[in-house]
């Protein structure tokens, strides 16, 4: 066990591993960068991790398209 | 499109030696080479350092890893391959398999594959958890169905390749090449990938195989010549030693010491004249002392060589497998043959060489016990080898490949022995299939790092280690160390103390503090270790040159006066009568290159003794030639190496520099400067700073410093947080430290420029104040500018990795999956009475495939790999038939911390067994804090504990205002003068806009700096006056002032701040948990509950041990003192007399584990209070 890692208490809700709500299954179509070439490689569960353009394996997930914000610290 | 990126990168490949030279060509058309103009005068006194960047070039800092691994790859693989050529069956005589040659190929790239767009790079084994691995091909020859058949490029396992290799993709590569790879051209190479972790195998320190060490315990008056002999086959250790003042050889592999007289006469030298001959010579003092030995041979009534032989024999531990008994006379020429002083191979039964070999340890011993002076020391460097990568993978596969064969044979012969075999019989198809042996083998012992090696009773653990990214300087401190075999609890110093031998070798300051201290070594800036050279044309050589046989000549000549033996490799070849001429007639071969460069020649005149030395692990380095009190390398030669018409290999061929090993060393007299040859000098020290290492030659003006300051800061270089490599963004580490803006330092050394550090820094100049401020500030607190930290000084960024694997289950399809984002409804925030349907608070990162949103930040407990396990998966049998709606049960990875994280990347790929693999790369951004460490490269090392407004900051009259104060206690009992002058030189630097140098025994002249300042109208001592920031006064002191540069180091206080009110507790004893990663309590110890009890503060004991931590409630008879459970003891069968009691649960515990075992606690209670 590493001792420089933190992990707080949990609370009893958070006990169970798993989160409260109902569980949304549905297969979404997620794009994904292939680190070699650059390329947008759509993948859906299941798929196999491939670049459809030069067969790389790697792929990155693209950057959310959120605004986030940070605390200018 | 990444055929094109790829093919243009082959292209590249191609035109790579072409794009060196350019560079190196286009280097010349630069104003300046090397700090050099070209009508600067060049003088060899001043710049023959640029030897030193030429050898860098040549040699790299990790060359000896390279070269080690090149060497086995090259070479010993085909010697293993050859001393293991046929495989035989017990069965068919008639079957055979021969191998006829062995390769390895490239990572990826198959052998008749002409296009390598399969080949595979470091940094997709890397990213991918894989093994950067290339095919061994063997060639073969077996029989199949009684024809001869020739097979090639048979692949037989992959070998884990040594990154920078010649079998790796990134040898010889430029720049933008290694980029288009993913790699970082400053990244040293010399470890492996496997399994996607970065392993060094470390340098291992030995003493050395196959030479004669003379030893003696004074105490108990012994004296012993050992040799521990090495070969392929075998390992055995041999002693010849005293005992009650004669002499005996003792072995391992015989019962009792056997009197020497009788060794030499088994060992063919049968009269008493030919042993006193070959032992003591003429000499009437050797004679005396070995006389009674004579004795003790002819008591036992041995006198002729039969004799001795069955007499051996009979004292030989048989081990023998087979049923075959052999006679002692066998027995005793079996034991003469192999197993004593084994690595001297016998041919035709002529065991000369060996009593002579034998004779000389004797006589060793002899002039030990006259002069006990004679003795060997076991901690000189020349008595030590270097075991590197090669020679321990080369023992490993050799192992591996026996073992392979060994299976193979068990296999065929298993086929061969059906008596009709349905189809036609091919060796080939039970080769292949005991392929995966070699591969997992090798990726085993490197990954684990335990080298178990049946065949040499060899088990070693912690053979490598996971390469050091902390900082670049880590990562580079890492391949230069060396590791001793000595036991680190063993109380002598002699192992650990500085050797005088070590002076340009190993580091002077690089070591560790504590129980690896100066048993971890690290060699010096400009060295090289040897690999194995051949033995048969040196000796050869060593004819040719004079030296007679040694078949030829008796013991009369042999320690006749004035006469030398000439010894290869420890093994006495002959002698010469005229040793200086023979030695600096074979040293006029080495320079002019007609023997290797490595090979070490040198007189022992205690020993009258020429020793020449091809093998392997010695560590040596290069230096200028002098003859005729002038150096050879003259100022025409550094002319043309700065015009790039000569390379250090040209230096080495024309005879101008030379490589010295240790010994040789100590045959050569070495003049330090130019102006210090006389006429007895016969070399000169290319330069004195390379007697420090890479980590050391960091610090600037060390020379100034108090030596264990410089030990400390090279320890403390290695936590320092700066750029690790070009490629540092897009690599995914488990635990990575970056500096947001790391500035090269103001004082440079020669160093620095050499390894790179000036492009990969890790530390910013930061302007210091060297005076007292606010009480913050004792006991080397720093105090930092608020300011300074805004705009950026210290700030850093550490990137945590978390990798999941989807996982198979053997016997079921089920995979592990990811789950979508969890719903709930909610009461809308606008409107009370409807509902709207959100993500949950812990799903919240999610993206829809489950994995957390790449720029989004991770709170504690937030879920960011929403992963999903079959349940059951374990009874796949009763779950058969359900196997189609198979349950899943959540196992989402949580983040845990008291910051958030932003998720920085999100990897998806395969592993190669073809597993989904997820990485997710978490990062935080961190300012410096109270409790930060901090260091100057002075081994001055400081926690932050203040952070001051600059506006409440000191400030001089141009308006510059420190970024950090320190405080002047520091100083005095530091002695780290270095960094004062390093203040004065960087104060210089920044007036001057240049940038100085602190290099060792060197660098910018103090003076030099100080006229710099008075130019600049500043004070000549670096002080200035400086006003109060409080109070606008001027300060009452003249403040030593100027820039310092500072390392952020990565103990920061983010990742050790603890606290707990309350918390979780173990299962068992119900105390509260013990460490940060467990939430767990602070312990009040032993000393401090000692200290509550001196006190009387008994109360307080209570509760801090029982009340606070395990209180218990328990029931307790009063009749039987036993512990009973709801009012009722059971031991009595009544409730009449159990009473509550509150004792710690560990105290209850350990009454019941009593009770257990049969023993009855039983408690009496009185009322207290």
């Amino acid at each position: 066990m590493n001792k420089e890692s933190f992990s707080p208490s949990l609370d009893s809700q958070n006990l169970s591993a798993s989160a409260s709500g109902v569980a949304n299954n549905k297969s979404y179509a997620v794009k994904y960068l292939c680190a070699n070439c650059s390329s947008k490689v759509v993948l859906i569960r299941g798929d196999p991790v491939r670049c459809k353009e030069c067969g790389h394996r790697v792929l990155y997930k693209e950057r959310a398209n959120y605004t986030v914000q940070f605390s200018a610290r | 499109m990444s055929t094109k990126r790829k093919s243009s990168v082959k292209e590249d490949a191609r035109n790579a030696k072409a794009a060196s030279s350019d560079a190196a060509f286009n280097e010349l058309f630069e104003p300046n080479y090397r700090g050099k103009g070209w009508t600067d005068e060049i003088s060899t006194a001043e710049d023959k350092w640029n030897l030193l960047p030429a050898f860098l070039k040549v040699k790299g800092l990790v060359k000896q890893h390279l070269d080690s691994f090149n060497y086995f790859v090259d070479v010993d693989l085909k010697k293993i391959l050859a001393a293991n050529q046929m495989v035989l069956s017990d069965v068919d005589p008639e079957f055979y398999l021969k191998y006829k040659d062995i390769r390895v190929g490239k990572p990826g790239i198959k052998f008749d594959d002409k296009n390598d767009d399969n080949a595979i790079f470091p940094h997709e084994c890397r990213l991918r958890d894989m093994t950067y691995a290339a095919p061994i091909y063997v060639d073969i020859e077996y029989t199949k169905e009684r024809k001869i058949v020739i097979q090639r490029n048979l692949e037989i396992g992959k070998m884990p390749i040594m990154l920078r290799s010649s079998k790796c993709h990134l040898q010889d590569q430029t720049e933008e090449k290694m980029a288009a790879m993913g790699e970082c051209p400053l990244d040293p190479g010399g470890y492996f990938i496997v399994n996607g972790t970065e392993k060094v195998i470390l340098v291992q320190e030995q003493l050395s195989k196959n030479r004669i060490i003379v030893e003696a315990d004074e105490k108990k008056g012994v004296v012993q010549a050992s040799v521990t002999s090495s070969t392929h086959e075998r390992r055995s250790k041999t002693y010849v030693l005293t005992k009650n003042d004669k002499i005996y050889l003792k072995n391992n592999s015989i019962v009792e010491d056997i009197p020497i007289v009788l060794i030499l006469k088994a060992a063919g030298l049968v009269t008493d004249l030919e042993i006193m001959q070959a032992v003591a010579g003429q000499n009437p003092v050797y004679q005396e002392i070995f006389a009674v030995n004579f004795e003790e041979c002819s008591k036992l009534g041995v006198f002729t060589q039969r004799q001795a032989l069955e007499y051996l024999g009979s004292k030989v531990k048989t081990s023998r497998r087979s049923n075959v008994k052999l006679t002692h006379y066998q027995e005793g020429l079996e034991a003469v043959a192999t197993s004593i002083i084994a690595h001297i191979s016998i041919n035709n039964m002529d065991f000369t060489e060996k009593a002579l070999y034998i004779a000389v340890m004797t006589r060793r011993v002899i002039m030990a016990m006259a002069d006990p002076k004679m003795i060997d020391d076991r901690d000189y460097v020349g008595n030590k080898r270097l075991e590197l990568a090669g020679q321990l993978l080369s023992l490993l596969f050799e192992d591996l490949f026996k073992k392979f064969n060994s299976d193979f044979k068990a296999n065929i012969d298993k086929i061969l022995k059906r008596p009709n075999r349905a189809s036609m019989f091919d060796a080939l198809l039970n080769l292949e299939t005991h392929r995966g042996s070699i591969t997992s083998g090798m990726n085993r012992a490197i990954s684990t790092g335990n080298w178990s090696l049946k065949r040499f009773k060899m088990e070693r653990a912690g053979v490598t280690h996971v390469l050091s990214r902390l900082s670049y300087i880590s990562a580079l401190g890492m391949m230069t160390r060396i590791s001793s075999q000595f036991e680190k609890s063993r109380k002598v110093s002699g192992p650990r103390a500085l050797q005088p031998s070590q002076f340009g070798m190993l580091c002077t300051s690089d070591t560790p503090e504590g129980e690896a201290c100066g048993l971890v070594k690290n060699l010096a800036l400009m060295t090289h270790i040897t690999t194995d050279d051949e033995e048969a044309p040196v000796r050869n050589l060593c004819y040719l040159l004079g030296a007679e046989n040694i078949s030829v000549i008796g013991g009369a000549e042999l320690h006749a006066e004035g006469s030398f033996g000439v010894y290869l490799n420890g093994t006495l070849i002959g002698i010469t009568k005229f040793p200086t001429k023979f030695v600096s007639s074979f040293r006029q071969f080495r320079r002019t290159g007609k023997v290797s460069e490595f090979i070490s020649i040198y007189i022992n005149r205690h020993h009258a003794a020429v020793h020449i030395a091809t093998d392997g692990g010695r560590i040596c380095r290069p230096l200028i030639i002098v003859e005729n009190e002038h150096p050879r390398v003259q100022v025409e030669h550094l002319k043309k190496l700065r015009d790039g018409e000569m390379t250090f290999d040209d230096f080495l061929k024309q005879g101008l520099v030379e490589y010295l090993d240790v010994n040789e060393e100590n045959d050569s007299f070495i003049a330090l400067y130019e102006n210090n040859i006389n006429a007895e000098t016969t070399h000169l020290e290319i330069e004195p700073f390379t007697v420090l290492g890479a980590v050391a030659g960091l610090i600037p003006y060390p020379h100034h410093n108090q030596s264990p300051r410089n030990t400390y800061q090279c320890a403390m270089g290695k936590q320092a947080i700066g750029a690790i490599a070009y490629n540092q963004l897009n690599r995914i580490d488990t635990l990575l430290y970056l500096m947001v803006y790391p500035q090269q330092p103001m004082v440079k050394t020669r160093t620095i420029e050499l390894i790179d550090y000036d492009k990969l820094p890790a530390g910013q100049n930061a302007t210091v104040a060297v005076m007292s401020y606010s009480g913050y500030d004792i006991e080397d607190a720093l105090v930092l500018n608020k300011s300074s930290i805004d705009r950026g000084f210290g700030r850093c960024q550490v990137l945590k990795k978390n990798t999941t694997v989807l996982k198979r289950y053997a016997g079921s399809d089920a995979v592990d999956r990811l789950d979508g984002v969890k719903m709930e409804r909610r009461k809308c925030a606008w409107d009370p009475n409807s509902f709207e349907e959100v993500v949950t608070e812990q799903h919240e990162v999610l993206g829809p495939d489950g994995l957390g949103e790449v720029g989004k930040p991770v709170k504690n407990s937030q879920v960011y790999v929403n992963r999903c396990i079959p349940v059951n998966n374990s009874d796949s049998l009763l779950n058969q038939s359900t196997s189609s709606s198979t349950e899943y049960r959540e196992a989402p990875v949580t983040y845990r911390g008291p910051e958030p994280s932003i998720i920085d990347k999100v990897m998806v790929s395969v592993t190669d067994k073809e597993l989904y693999l997820i990485k997710v790369l978490l990062r935080q951004t961190r300012r410096p804090e109270l409790g930060d460490k901090f260091s100057s490269r002075h081994g001055q090392k400081g926690v932050c504990g203040i952070i001051v407004n600059q506006e409440d900051m000191p400030f001089s009259d141009s308006g510059v205002c420190p970024d950090i104060i320190m405080n002047p206690h520091g100083f005095p009992s530091r002695m780290t003068v270095g960094k004062m002058i390093e203040l004065i030189s960087g104060k210089a630097g920044v007036l001057d806009g240049s940038l100085q140098y602190g290099t060792c025994f060197g660098g910018s002249k103090l003076e030099d700096m100080s006229k710099i300042l008075v130019d600049h109208g500043y004070s000549y001592s670096g002080k200035d006056m400086l006003y109060s920031g409080t109070s606008g006064e001027c300060l009452q002191a003249y403040i030593f002032f100027g820039p310092i540069y500072y390392q952020k180091l990565k103990h920061m206080v983010m990742d050790k701040m603890h606290a707990r009110p309350r918390g979780p507790r173990a299962v068992l004893t119900r105390q509260p948990t013990e460490g940060r990663s467990r939430d767990g309590g602070l312990r009040l110890g032993e000393m401090e509950r000692d200290c509550v009890i001196a006190y009387g503060a008994s109360q307080l004991l209570l509760e801090r041990l029982m009340y606070s931590s395990d209180a218990f409630e328990a029931d307790v008879c009063q009749k039987c003192g036993l512990l009973g459970y709801q009012g009722w003891c059971n031991s009595c069968q009544t409730t009449a007399h159990v009473v509550k009691m509150t004792l710690p649960y560990a105290a209850k515990l350990l009454f019941q584990e009593l009770v257990s075992m049969n023993i009855a606690p039983r408690l009496k209670l009185k009322e207290v209070f």
